[in-house]
């Protein structure tokens, strides 16, 4: 079994890259794919530190099972908005959709 | 430097590597498309009164798989000309994987099975749900009209029926109290078939994998006198053959499920070998669905969205409660 | 054996996830992002938690990645990016250098942590479900109320364009 630190390693790299896709991509959805690695980047923390103290404990599974379906909930809801907003603007650039309505 | 040859020669004649690449994996999934093709274009052609293939070979045309093979891949590749090749061509290669790959869950005899995880039965369902992803890909990349409507209603349709298709396996695991296919077997062997008690879960779980297999009369996405075969329609010669091969394979793999869950896998009395019950019960299953095909029309789309989502969903959750008074017992109202 | 499994699905998934960024159409972004949650959930069982293992890919590339793909199909393709400003760029590469050299102040104690190799009770599939009913069974419901609302308000939402 790896050390600890090698996944959470792979889960601090994956956060950085969410990072780096939230704060400089301008279209929405590939703001949706780095919100998506985030989300995947904390389950693999929370399931590595469950699996790997002393003793493992499932409570950490348990959680993913959870964050997981959250997730999923959350990206369904917001490609709603996205679709929705594209049928009225055309374009999902977020940086210029700065008005709410009327 | 005779090392490493004979580590190479034990790999590849231990039993794993056999088991994976002969039996019951790969060639032997290749030689049993091949045949099915056959017997779904026999079986169809008996009950319409007609004869079906012929002349391939002296006994009633049973290379006639084999003959179209050699023919699909003799014919030209042409590849429409904004289609996006990558996934044109990767789509029916991965779903041929993932064929393959549901059929390294199942328990073929006891101790035949290549992937004996603990969550056997999830992780079929679970690699069956990639099936919608790819064809969508596989009709959008063509870049035409019809397989972009093909690839949208298979979505539909797929999206539709999974929850059922778990749902009516859920209600297996609540009497058997394990998600291990083997240990589903085991349990069988003890307390008799499943189908007696599950026999609502059984029709469920046999209405909702013919939805998901695209068979008809769930066939809206590659409907033939419609849509110009959806989402299969651009794809040429030896594509052809690799789009329609996990239609095949995903049937023996949906039919090994079945049997292993409901009718005992390969249980039964010691007079013939295991292997040969599972394949029994696996070939009347396929029996069953073929004869689907030539028995009921074609459903309608919203037809078919409207009854997965109300009339089969209610069933799946009446099948659960009755699982559960199977498991707690009548006194625990 | 388990260094070179480790190996190739972190470098799967960190390979897949930079290309789900920087791919020009955003349709192979979406194949790549759902190959980078193929190898999240190799790592998954890799860490003996095979029931989120295959949880992860029937919700996430079962059914994020075909809404997302979905989505990109009906927005159409879109303008490319501009090049960053330089006030951002000075804020990102304070982020990831403090990032980095997190990570690489933590690898340098590799071997601290070694857990142990036999999970025993923290990976059991009926220690799992037991817990997740007897202990979180009110979350449970609060998630599938959670679940309904998020449904409806999708549908609502893709229905509003019509009559509006």
């Amino acid at each position: 079994m790896e050390p600890l630190t090698s996944f959470f390693a792979v889960s601090v790299i994956l956060l950085g890259i969410g990072i780096y896709g939230l704060t400089t991509k301008r279209n929405a959805l590939r703001i949706l794919f780095s919100i998506e690695l985030i989300y995947n980047a904390a389950n693999l923390n929370i399931i590595a530190f469950a699996r790997l103290r002393d003793p493992p404990i499932v409570t950490g599974q348990v959680l993913v099972l959870f964050t997981i379906a959250l997730a999923a909930m959350e990206a369904s809801v917001g490609l709603a908005i996205i679709m929705l907003v594209s049928r009225l603007n055309v374009d999902i650039d977020l940086r210029k959709l700065d008005r709410l309505k009327g | 430097m005779p090392d490493p040859v004979s580590q190479i020669i034990q790999l590849v004649t231990s039993t794993y590597f056999l088991e994976i690449v002969v039996f019951p994996g790969l060639i032997s999934i290749a030689i049993l498309g091949a045949f099915f093709t056959w017997f779904e274009r026999k079986l169809t052609a008996r009950v319409q009164l007609r004869i079906g293939p012929l002349y391939s070979s002296p006994v009633g045309g049973i290379l006639q798989g084999f003959a179209d093979i050699i023919k699909l891949l003799f014919k030209e590749l042409i590849i429409p000309e904004g289609a996006d090749r990558f996934f044109f061509i990767m789509s029916p290669v991965t779903a041929l994987i993932i064929g393959a790959a549901l059929l390294g869950l199942i328990p073929f005899a006891p101790g035949v099975q290549i992937a004996n995880v603990d969550v056997g039965l999830p992780s079929f369902l679970a690699i069956l749900t990639l099936s919608p992803t790819l064809v969508l890909l596989a009709g959008w990349s063509a870049n035409s009209k019809f397989p972009f409507i093909g690839g949208l209603r298979a979505l539909f349709q797929q999206t539709a029926y999974e929850i059922p298709l778990w749902l009516s396996a859920l209600g297996v695991v609540m009497i058997t109290g394990t998600l291990n296919l083997t240990g589903i077997v085991q349990f069988q062997q003890n307390n008799g078939w499943l189908i007696l008690p599950q026999a609502l879960g059984a029709l469920l779980f046999i209405v909702t994998s013919t939805a998901e297999m695209e068979r008809l009369p769930f066939d809206l996405p590659e409907a033939e006198s419609e849509i110009m075969m959806g989402w299969q329609a651009e794809y040429p010669g030896p594509l052809f053959m690799l789009v329609q091969g996990p239609a095949f394979i995903k049937l023996y793999a949906f039919a090994a499920l079945f049997s292993t869950l409901y009718l005992g896998g390969y249980l039964g009395p010691a007079i013939i070998p295991p292997i040969v019950w599972f394949f029994l019960k696996t070939i009347v299953i396929i029996v069953a669905i073929m004869l689907f095909r030539s028995t009921f029309p074609r459903v309608r789309l919203d037809q078919l969205l409207r009854q997965g989502w109300t009339t089969l969903l209610t069933l799946s959750i009446v099948n659960i409660v009755i699982a559960y008074f199977i498991v707690v017992g009548v006194p625990a109202i | 054996m388990t260094d070179l499994t480790f190996l190739a699905l972190a470098t799967v998934t960190v390979a897949s996830a930079i290309l789900a960024l920087e791919a020009r159409d955003l349709v192979y972004g979406a194949a790549a992002l759902g190959i980078s949650f193929l190898g999240i959930a190799g790592l998954f069982f890799l860490l003996d938690a095979s029931y989120t293992g295959v949880f992860q890919i029937a919700v996430y590339i079962g059914a994020v990645v075909v809404l997302i793909l979905f989505t990109v199909m009906l927005v159409g393709p879109q303008l490319g990016e501009p090049p960053l400003e330089l006030k951002r760029l000075s804020l990102l590469v304070a982020l990831l250098v403090s990032l980095l050299l997190g990570t690489a102040g933590s690898l340098t104690s590799a071997a601290a942590f070694r857990g142990p190799d036999n999970c025993g009770a923290g990976c059991d599939l009926i220690r799992l479900s037991t817990t997740l009913i007897n202990q979180y069974g009110v979350p449970l419901e609060f998630l599938s109320l959670v679940l309904a609302a998020a449904v409806i308000g999708a549908l609502t939402l893709a229905k509003a364009d019509r009559k509006g």
